[in-house]
């Protein structure tokens, strides 16, 4: 290998387009804003909002809702910063490519464990919220529960006390399950999206009506009490809960006018997460004091939980876990299958084995890749109990999230000539602000999860000095056709 | 052997005769065109309604055969015959009789309610895919290949696992045989995107990754089919891309007198009987030429 460690490390993947999409026809500019704005909803809503409240609210207290919010917008600055890089260099892989494509080949596989991190524990932790909705549905329709045992893992949480778990079932369940859709090549249309949209806020509205309808002032006393640590501890916590918001960005391809839809679709979104987010925390927090949500009753199920204690009776409750079992797993099946797909981008780029990105001629998916997946997060789903995942999810996010904010303000200055599509508004304050936002929440995640977070990267970085180095595609293309990435015909 | 056709009179559609005969005389060998009739009841004493229905059937039976051999006079260097049968369901009439004349290949044709030019898959036809043990042809509607006409290229559905290996084996055998050119493709259609996609470009880098894939075995079979003997001008081979079945398929271009050959779904395996995937059926659907499915 004649290149040095050093200037391997810092190779960038040559930015290559090809003016037309092979033989095929174009990939049609037909997406609307509000079908973006539905898609961000659809891929945010659902990730946390109905387990992490049981999390972040012993954090915060009742300023939980102040978290909401300062989550919420590092979530949205993050996700402008992502649209301005999506749209700069339109290829596919999502923040692993555009890392390796502006800041080089270090950094991209810094990136690609903390993406494989976000999406890997997120299904997993998204399963594990499932499980306790779905417990909670079997118990409300035909009165039977699955055992302890198996629906709970048998590590204890951070409180330290026993399970009584072995093995979460349900968790593993709906992993393999979804599994076995994407290896069937089964997607979710927009119509299916637009369906479970509508399922999940309409579930969250009928909370917070029932929530608000038992308001007592007296549970927002002391509202700061947990301090500003605390306050942005819990914000660390809910950021999970806005990841899928950068999914707009990644749909920037295919709307017909960039720099107008994607920041009032990615805003939008936002907005009405944000709000919904909001609202259900101060349900919440109005229907049940602070204290509550860090007993075993909220962990599980919790909004149902709360829905069935207002109103004395199971009927409300349980339309509630009926649309979480429902939405949840579309969820799931979303965030498996954008696991899969980004393990296929770095297998494309021979940092993982080529075998990832063996596709099965019948079905045409990433048969051995989507196995494999499952089956780790299967693992993860019916092992790691849910405390340890939020954190982990949220840090992985937010350390992807800054580096794209790094991204945007490198790209403008060693590639300030290329076709921007859309440009992130307020540049450079914009950038800058969300890296800062990223760190702040950053620095107050807990020890653990930066313990966990380095035994992660650790583990990335050594097997990328003794696989993925020797093996890149980069040391051996030789046609700057291999690594090109097809782009629409108008960009000529 | 020989090739068994599904005739039926009813119809003013004699593709499937067209394309029999065309087969038939690219490989030297005979067509024997197999009228079904409805049978009557086996009832123990035969009343008059009885009767007169067995004498319809046997009449009608013998008329097809007759306007079968008068159509098959038309292709008089082929040789033939025509004969009829009874039988409560066509299908398993045509495969039993198919069975009995130890037939090497079933033609049928399209049934009229689809458009002409393509294929469309009676609920007989249907039947008679997923359970013929002996490859099926199908024309489409209003098939017609001339007096003369033989089977210049065929172009083989290749996607390059276990069950295609073996079947481009038995292609190359054929196309030896009849002295015909041999084409490869497969097909790539463009997964549709998940909604909403976590990751940019999703679908389309499995797609591309698939075509690559694709163009690889394809080189590796056509370097096989140059070892079997094949020349370099007898062999090609093309990757499909569409977004649609339909779109990938209008992509290529088709000969006047080429024929499509696919698989069928192998994985099924049972009793190695014909069980049309879900991709070949689409093939099928969107063939401008006529099929041949080969179990």
């Amino acid at each position: 290998m004649s290149l040095s460690l050093g200037e391997q490390l810092k190779r960038r993947k040559p930015i290559v387009f090809r003016q037309h999409h092979h033989e095929g026809e174009e990939l049609a500019r037909n997406l609307t804003t509000f079908q973006l704005m539905m898609f961000g909803v659809g891929a945010t809503v659902g990730t946390g909002i109905f387990f992490v409240l049981s999390e972040s609210v012993p954090e915060a207290g009742p300023a939980v809702i102040v978290s909401f919010l300062i989550a919420g917008l590092a979530a949205g600055l993050s996700a402008l910063c992502y649209a301005e890089l999506a749209s700069a260099i339109p290829v596919s892989g999502s923040t692993y490519s555009y890392a390796y494509h502006s800041m080089g080949e270090l950094v991209a596989v810094i990136i690609a464990g903390c993406v494989l991190l976000e999406y890997g524990v997120a299904t997993a932790a998204v399963a594990v919220g499932w499980s306790g909705y779905f417990n909670e549905l079997l118990d409300a329709t035909v009165g039977f529960q699955i055992p302890q045992a198996l629906s709970a893992s048998f590590i204890p949480g951070t409180d330290g006390e026993a399970t009584g778990g072995l093995i979460n079932l349900p968790a593993v369940v709906l992993v393999f399950l979804c599994m076995f859709l994407l290896l069937r090549g089964a997607t979710e249309s927009a119509r299916v999206n637009a369906v479970m949209v509508l399922i999940k806020l309409g579930v969250l509205v009928l909370f917070v009506v029932i929530g608000l309808s038992a308001w007592n002032g007296s549970h927002f006393d002391n509202f700061f009490g947990a301090g500003i640590g605390g306050v942005t501890a819990a914000a660390g916590t809910i950021f999970f809960s806005f990841i899928g918001l950068d999914a707009v960005a990644t749909a920037g391809e295919e709307v017909k006018d960039p720099q107008r839809s994607l920041p009032r679709a990615i805003i939008g979104a936002l907005i009405i997460v944000t709000t919904v987010y909001v609202l259900v925390a101060l349900a919440g927090i109005a229907a049940k004091e602070a204290g509550w949500f860090s007993t075993e009753e909220a962990e599980s199920a919790g909004l149902s939980q709360i829905l069935n204690d207002v109103t004395g009776s199971t009927i409300w409750g349980t339309v509630l876990a009926g649309g979480a079992v429902i939405s949840i797993f579309s969820v799931t099946l979303v965030t498996l299958y954008g696991q899969t797909r980004i393990l296929f981008a770095i297998g494309r780029d021979g940092m993982v084995s080529k075998r990832f990105t063996r596709v099965n001629p019948k079905t045409l998916t990433p048969t051995f890749n989507t196995v494999v997946v499952a089956v780790v997060v299967a693992l993860i789903a019916g092992l790691v109990p849910s405390d340890f995942l939020w954190d982990t999810v949220s840090i992985g996010t937010l350390f992807a999230f800054s580096v794209v904010a790094i991204g945007v303000l490198v790209l403008r200055r060693t590639h300030a000539d290329l076709e921007r599509p859309f440009r992130i508004p307020g540049y450079p304050v914009t950038p800058v602000l969300t890296v800062l936002a990223c760190v702040w929440i950053l620095i107050k995640l807990p020890a653990i999860t930066w313990a966990i977070f380095a035994v992660w990267l650790a583990i990335v970085i050594a097997f990328y000095a003794v696989y993925g180095r020797r093996n890149a595609t980069l040391n051996t293309y030789t046609d700057p056709e291999e690594i090109a990435e097809p782009r629409g015909e108008e960009d000529k | 052997m020989t090739i068994l056709l599904g005739f039926s009179p009813h119809q003013d559609d004699t593709g499937s005769l067209e394309l029999a005969c065309q087969l038939a005389r690219s490989d030297h060998d005979s067509v024997h065109a197999v009228t079904v009739v409805p049978r009557a009841w086996p009832t123990a004493v035969a009343g008059d309604t009885d009767r007169d229905f067995r004498l319809w059937a046997e009449g009608e039976g013998e008329q097809c055969a007759a306007m079968a051999r008068e159509l098959l006079q038309e292709h008089a260097d082929v040789p033939s015959e025509a004969s009829w049968c009874s039988g409560r369901s066509v299908p398993q009439t045509l495969l039993d009789r198919a069975a009995e004349l130890e037939a090497s290949l079933i033609v049928v044709g399209s049934g009229d309610e689809g458009p002409h030019g393509r294929i469309f898959l009676t609920s007989k036809t249907d039947r008679l895919l997923h359970s013929s043990d002996v490859p099926v042809a199908v024309a489409p509607q209003g098939y017609w290949a001339g007096p003369t006409a033989r089977v210049d290229r065929a172009t083989l559905g290749f996607r390059g696992d276990d069950a295609t290996w073996s079947l481009l084996d038995r292609a190359a055998g054929i196309c030896s045989r009849v002295d015909a050119s041999l084409r490869l493709v497969t097909y790539a259609v463009r997964g549709r995107t998940m909604r909403p996609s976590l990751v940019s470009g999703s679908e389309e880098m499995v797609h591309t990754q698939w075509v690559r894939q694709a163009a690889a075995e394809q080189a590796a079979a056509v370097e096989h089919l140059h070892f079997l003997g094949f020349a370099d001008d007898r062999v090609s081979s093309v990757v499909a891309v569409g977004t649609s079945w339909g779109g990938a398929m209008d992509r290529l271009e088709w000969n006047r007198h080429d024929v499509l050959v696919v698989g069928s779904s192998s994985s099924s395996n049972l009793l190695s009987r014909v069980f049309l995937g879900s991709s070949a059926a689409k093939i099928v659907r969107s063939s401008p030429v006529p099929v041949i499915v080969v179990p």
